[in-house]
């Protein structure tokens, strides 16, 4: 079997987006996963952290955005604080859901909170997830 | 004194226990807290990306509005908005570029006056000038801890309490520096200094689930339970918190938590406000303790402090 280790050409214009959009240089990472190891949301997920974060680099935008990952981060920024290399990971995963389909379904749109659970939640609550997965 | 404060908009709406017990327990440092005219919610999350530039536009129109008024200073209590004032009021004083552009925004605002209905406009840019503290760090480096020993009249005496740091307070660190992120003190501190005694245990700037507890609402209950089982087994009698969101998911969620993991029994969650007030002799139907779902009654002991602690 041949593994592609390094993005073609075709693919850069999706790595570049994601740099620009976040701020952050996504080449930096070498994969030592300590941002999936202090993950609290780690065991929900199809794909890890830092594997987002390689497949970002190999330009596999496809994969990337299929994940379910992208609605499992809770942007509490402990990846963040334990990257070696400063990456900010929570930058990274919002870039990727900033380039998800603008006409496509919300991950978490205001109709699936029904009357009687948004009298109870706090309103910071709806404002963020709404900010965080609806389009 | 009159000092700028703002509240947000969970503490006007589902968690007046926070905003209430804040008051109370200022009141009695005889500090009066003041909301700037007009304020709005500040967007309670941070935009992350690097084009969402109008998420910048409410928590520094708010901030400008402190300008305004003549504070140099505000203090906020909800974690969520620290977190957008603090690092929003970092990027228009770091980046040049957002400055710009925020500020090409917030120009043309119109502002009436509610009384003389004059119109303003035409607003100077702002660049920064306020400083956004947690009240946390008001009471420890302005207020300070001898003086808050001063006033206390009732004695919590030696109360195991853990201090729930949560996401927001402390992440990210270049921008929050709020304190250190692996071993954070400040909110220790403020407990040993109102009579308790501040329980140490791993998960306290671990997640509480966040906004996942509307989307997936069994990952946080799972999340809050860690940090819940975590606090009880140190020997915590209670748990002290700043977010609403954090009281939510970590007392509403109690019920859930209990019928899903057998061994967890309840403990009781608090604001940090509701710990302080009571240690000034705040009176109890001050304290918002009827938003809670786990009983708070326990903690409130009613023994006078005998004497002024040094």
């Amino acid at each position: 079997m041949r593994v592609k280790l390094k993005a073609g050409r075709d693919k850069r214009k999706f790595i570049e987006r994601i740099e620009e959009l976040s701020g952050e240089n996504v080449f930096a990472c070498y994969q030592c996963g300590r941002c999936s190891a202090g993950c609290p949301m780690a065991s929900e997920m199809d794909l890890l952290p830092n594997q987002i974060i390689r497949l970002v680099q190999m330009g596999l935008e496809e994969e990337v955005l299929r994940s379910k990952t992208l609605f499992l981060c809770a942007s509490c920024f402990t990846c963040e604080s334990r990257c070696p290399k400063g990456i900010d990971m929570a930058r990274v995963m919002e870039a990727v859901r900033h380039i998800l389909d603008p006409k496509g379904k919300d991950a978490f749109g205001p109709g699936e909170i029904s009357p009687e659970l948004a009298k109870e939640l706090p309103q910071q609550v709806m404002v963020s997830i709404f900010r965080k997965f609806a389009k | 004194m009159k000092l700028h404060y703002y509240p947000g908009c969970t503490l006007k709406q589902k968690t007046t226990a926070l905003d209430i017990s804040t008051r109370e327990a200022m009141r009695r440092l005889d500090i009066e807290l003041v909301e700037p005219e007009g304020w709005t919610c500040c967007g309670a999350e941070y935009p992350l990306t690097e084009e969402k530039i109008v998420g910048l536009a409410a928590p520094i129109r708010t901030l400008r509005q402190v300008r305004e008024e003549g504070g140099d200073v505000v203090v906020t209590t909800c974690s969520f908005c620290y977190s957008v004032l603090k690092r929003a009021n970092k990027a228009i004083q770091d980046d040049p570029l957002k400055r710009k552009r925020v500020n090409a925004y917030l120009r043309d605002d119109i502002q009436i006056d509610p009384l003389t209905k004059e119109r303003t406009t035409g607003f100077a840019d702002y660049n920064g000038e306020v400083k956004v503290l947690h009240l946390l760090e008001y009471l420890r480096d302005t207020v300070g801890y001898p003086r808050i020993r001063e006033r206390i009249t009732r004695d919590f005496r030696g109360l195991p309490v853990a201090a729930y740091y949560g996401c927001r307070l402390l992440r990210p660190q270049k921008e929050m520096a709020f304190d250190e992120p692996d071993s954070p003190h400040i909110f220790e501190d403020f407990l040993e200094a109102v009579g308790c005694a501040a329980v140490d245990y791993p998960f306290k700037q671990e997640c509480c689930g966040s906004y996942l507890s509307v989307s997936l609402p069994d990952a946080a209950t799972e999340a809050s339970y860690r940090v819940l089982r975590s606090a009880k087994m140190s020997g915590a009698k209670a748990i002290t918190v700043t977010c609403p969101l954090c009281f939510y998911n970590l007392d509403h969620r109690q019920e859930v938590i209990k019928a899903a993991y057998l061994d967890f029994s309840g403990l009781p969650v608090l604001f940090f406000s509701q710990i302080l007030a009571w240690a000034l002799g705040v009176d109890k139907k001050l304290l918002g303790l009827g938003e809670h779902t786990v009983p708070a009654d326990s903690v409130f002991s009613e023994t006078p402090a005998t004497e002024v602690r040094s």
